[in-house]
C-alpha cells in the first residue's frame, strides 16, 4: 500500500517535477480501524451520556478540520473560526423557529451564509501577513460573540425572550431524537466532509494553497494570485465550519453566544495543533479524542478550557513546527 | 443634572492615561522581543485581582496594590518569557496562538479562584469639583503614578541603561556581538512590560467591575495604539491611549459599556484593513 502509485496525478506539481514518494492516503488503515470501532461502539449499548459526548466530539473533529483547512493547508492562522460556525448555527435557529423555513432549506442557507462570510472574513485578512491574520480574525470573531450576546428580542410563540446569553431556539421537526441516531448521523456527516476536506486539501487548489502557507513571495513569483486563493481557502473552510455548526444547532437543539465564542475559536486551534496542521485527519482525530477525555471526566467546563489551554502549550512550546512535520 | 460630557471627558482621561502604562509595556514588548503579545491583558486583570485581594484583607489603596501586582506580573512575565516566547518567537503560528492560550488559561484560572461574578474594589470617597464634577480619587492616583512611570520609562530608554533595549530593537545581531545577553534582555523585558500591564491592572482596579475577562478590551487599545503611534515614542503612546480612553469612556457612557469593546474591535479591523502592513518593525523583520 505505501509503494503504490498516487491514484491521481496533480495536473500541476508544484513539488518540482517529482511525484510524492508516498500514498497520499497512507495511515488509511488504521483511520478504516478507527471509524469501524466507532461504528461498533453504540452496540455495545453504553450509556446515553457516553452517546452523547461521542455525538459532540464528532462535530467538534469536523469543526477541527475545518479549521486545518484555513489554518493548516493554508497557513493563514485564524482565531475567528467559531464566526462561520456560529452564523450557520444562528441562521439555521432564526430561520427555521422565526422564519418558519423548513429545516433542510434552512441547513442549506446557513451553509451558505457561512461561506459567504468566510469570503468576507477572506476578502479582508487577504493582504495581511502573518500574526494580522490572527489579530483580524480574532477581533471580527469577537465582535459577532458581542452582538450576540447583547441583542435579544422579544419574539416567537408566546413572546419569550430570545437571544443574549440564553440563545435561540431551533425549530427541529422531530421531538428528541434518539441518541443512537445522532450518533451515527454525526459519524456519517464528519466522515463525508473530512473525506471532502481531503480532496480540496489534495486536489491542485489545495496544492497551490500549501505553496502559498509555505512562501508567499515565491507563490507570487510562480503566478500565484495569492490573494484569490487565500479567500477560497476561508470560504471552504468557513463552509465547512458551517456545516459543523448546522450540525451542531440540531444536536443540542438551540444556537447560543458560546457557538461564536473566543474560546471554540481557539479549541479548533489547539486540536489542530495536537493532531498536526495541515493533515486534516490529524485535528479530527485530536479533537474526538481530547474531547472524549476532557468531557468524558466531567470537569467543570472552566477546568476543560484550562486543560485545553495547557496541552497547546506544552505541544507549541515542543513542537513549535508542528507535529506533523 | 449638569451635561454628562466633561465627566465623561474627566474619567476617560484617568483610564486613558493608565492604559497607556500597558500600551507601552505592548509597544516595548514589540520593539525588543518583536512579538505581539496576546497575554497581555491577562495580566492586566491579574492586577486587578491583586488589587481586589489586597482590598479584601484591608489594603484598600492601590498604591499598595500596583507595586505588589507589579512584581507578581513580573515574575509570571519572566517566565513566560524565558520558557515559552523565547524558544517559540520565530514560529508565526506557536507564537499569537501560545499567548492567547496563555491568556485564556488565566481567565479560566481566575474563574476558578474567584468565580465569574464581577467583583468590585472600594475607592474611597471621591472629592466633588465645580459643577458638581465626580473627581474620582483613584482616578487621580492612576493617572499621576502612570504619568510618572512613563515619564520614568522615557528617561531611562533615553539614557545609558537603556542602551541596550534600544539596540536590540535596532539590530539584535550587532547587540549580541557587542557582548550583549540578547535572550536575557529579552525575556527581562517581557517580565517588565508584563510588570507594567500589571500595575495598571490594579491601579484602575476601581474604575469598574474585576472580571476574569476584563482584560480583552485593554489588550486591544493597546493593540491599537501600537498600530498607529507606533514604538518609538512614549509620549504619542501616551496622548492616543488617552483619546481612546476618552473615546472607550464614551461609548460607555452614552450606548453601553459593552459598545466600548465592540468599538475597539471595530478600530482593530479598521486599522488592519486600512494598514495592511500592520506593524511595520514586525511585518519587515520577522525571521
Amino acid at each position: 500500500m505505501r509503494d503504490a502509485a498516487p491514484s491521481r496525478a496533480p495536473k500541476v506539481s508544484l513539488r518540482g517535477g517529482t511525484p510524492p514518494a508516498r500514498s497520499p492516503w497512507r495511515g488509511g488503515g488504521w483511520l478504516a480501524a478507527g471509524i469501524g470501532l466507532l461504528l461498533l461502539f453504540p452496540l455495545s449499548s453504553p450509556d446515553a451520556f457516553f452517546l452523547d459526548v461521542f455525538t459532540t466530539g464528532f462535530l467538534l473533529a469536523a469543526f477541527a478540520a475545518s479549521w486545518d483547512v484555513v489554518g493548516g493547508v493554508s497557513g493563514q492562522i485564524t482565531l475567528g473560526h467559531a464566526l462561520p460556525f456560529g452564523a450557520a448555527a444562528y441562521s439555521c435557529a432564526l430561520l427555521t423557529s422565526f422564519a418558519g423555513w423548513p429545516l433542510p432549506l434552512a441547513v442549506a442557507a446557513a451553509v451558505l451564509l457561512a461561506a459567504v462570510v468566510g469570503a468576507g472574513i477572506g476578502a479582508l485578512s487577504a493582504p495581511l501577513a502573518g500574526p494580522f491574520v490572527a489579530l483580524l480574525t480574532l477581533a471580527l470573531g469577537e465582535i459577532a460573540h458581542e452582538v450576540a450576546v447583547g441583542h435579544t428580542f422579544f419574539s416567537g410563540p408566546g413572546g419569550y425572550a430570545w437571544g443574549g446569553e440564553g440563545g435561540i431556539p431551533v425549530a427541529l421537526p422531530w421531538r428528541d431524537a434518539s441518541p443512537f441516531s445522532s450518533y451515527y448521523a454525526a459519524l456519517v456527516f464528519l466522515c463525508l466532509a473530512t473525506f471532502g476536506m481531503l480532496l480540496f486539501a489534495r486536489s491542485n487548489s489545495g496544492l497551490i494553497l500549501r505553496a502559498v502557507a509555505g512562501s508567499p513571495i515565491t507563490a507570487q513569483a510562480s503566478g500565484v494570485p495569492i490573494a484569490r486563493f487565500k479567500r477560497l481557502a476561508f470560504t471552504v473552510g468557513s463552509a465547512f465550519a458551517g456545516a459543523a455548526g448546522a450540525g451542531f444547532v440540531l444536536h443540542v437543539g438551540r444556537a447560543t453566544a458560546t457557538d461564536l465564542s473566543l474560546e471554540l475559536s481557539f479549541q479548533a486551534a489547539t486540536f489542530a495543533a495536537v493532531g498536526g496542521r495541515g493533515t486534516i485527519v490529524g485535528p479530527a482525530v485530536a479533537a474526538i479524542v481530547l474531547h472524549v477525555l476532557f468531557q468524558g471526566l466531567s470537569l467543570p467546563p472552566s477546568a476543560r478550557v484550562l486543560l485545553y489551554a495547557l496541552t497547546l502549550l506544552v505541544t507549541l512550546r515542543f513542537f513549535p513546527r508542528g507535529v506533523a512535520t | 443634572m449638569a451635561s454628562p460630557l466633561p465627566q465623561v471627558l474627566l474619567d476617560g482621561l484617568f483610564a486613558g492615561g493608565t492604559y497607556a502604562l500597558m500600551a507601552a509595556g505592548m509597544a516595548l514588548i514589540l520593539g525588543v522581543v518583536k512579538v505581539i503579545n496576546l497575554s497581555h491583558g491577562a495580566f492586566f486583570t491579574l492586577g486587578a485581582y491583586v488589587a481586589y485581594a489586597l482590598a479584601g484583607r484591608g489594603v484598600g489603596t492601590p498604591l499598595a496594590a500596583a507595586p505588589l501586582a507589579a512584581v507578581i506580573g513580573f515574575a509570571f512575565g519572566v517566565f513566560l518569557g524565558k520558557s515559552f516566547v523565547n524558544p517559540v518567537r520565530s514560529h508565526p503560528f506557536a507564537l499569537p496562538v501560545g499567548t492567547l492560550a496563555c491568556a485564556l488559561l488565566f481567565e479560566q484560572a481566575a474563574q476558578m479562584v474567584w468565580g465569574p461574578h464581577p467583583l468590585s474594589v472600594a475607592a474611597g470617597a471621591p472629592w466633588i469639583g465645580p459643577g458638581g464634577l465626580v473627581i474620582r480619587r483613584w482616578g487621580v492616583i492612576a493617572f499621576l503614578s502612570s504619568a510618572a512611570l512613563l515619564g520614568g520609562l522615557k528617561w531611562v530608554l533615553s539614557s545609558r541603561p537603556g542602551l541596550p533595549l534600544r539596540l536590540i530593537a535596532e539590530d539584535e545581531e550587532i547587540a549580541g556581538s557587542l557582548g550583549m545577553d540578547v535572550e536575557a534582555i529579552r525575556y527581562l523585558t517581557f517580565g517588565g512590560a508584563c510588570a507594567m500591564a500589571a500595575a495598571a491592572g490594579a491601579l484602575l482596579s476601581p474604575s469598574g467591575a474585576v472580571t476574569p475577562t476584563m482584560g480583552r478590551a485593554p489588550l486591544l487599545l493597546s493593540l491599537v495604539v501600537v498600530i498607529v503611534a507606533g514604538m518609538d515614542s512614549v509620549a504619542a503612546i501616551f496622548l492616543l491611549s488617552i483619546g481612546l480612553g476618552i473615546f472607550g469612556n464614551a461609548c460607555a457612557w452614552f450606548l453601553s459599556p459593552q459598545w466600548s469593546y465592540v468599538a475597539l474591535l471595530a478600530t482593530v479591523c479598521l486599522l488592519l484593513s486600512a494598514r495592511p502592513a500592520g506593524i511595520v518593525a514586525l511585518a519587515g523583520r520577522r525571521d
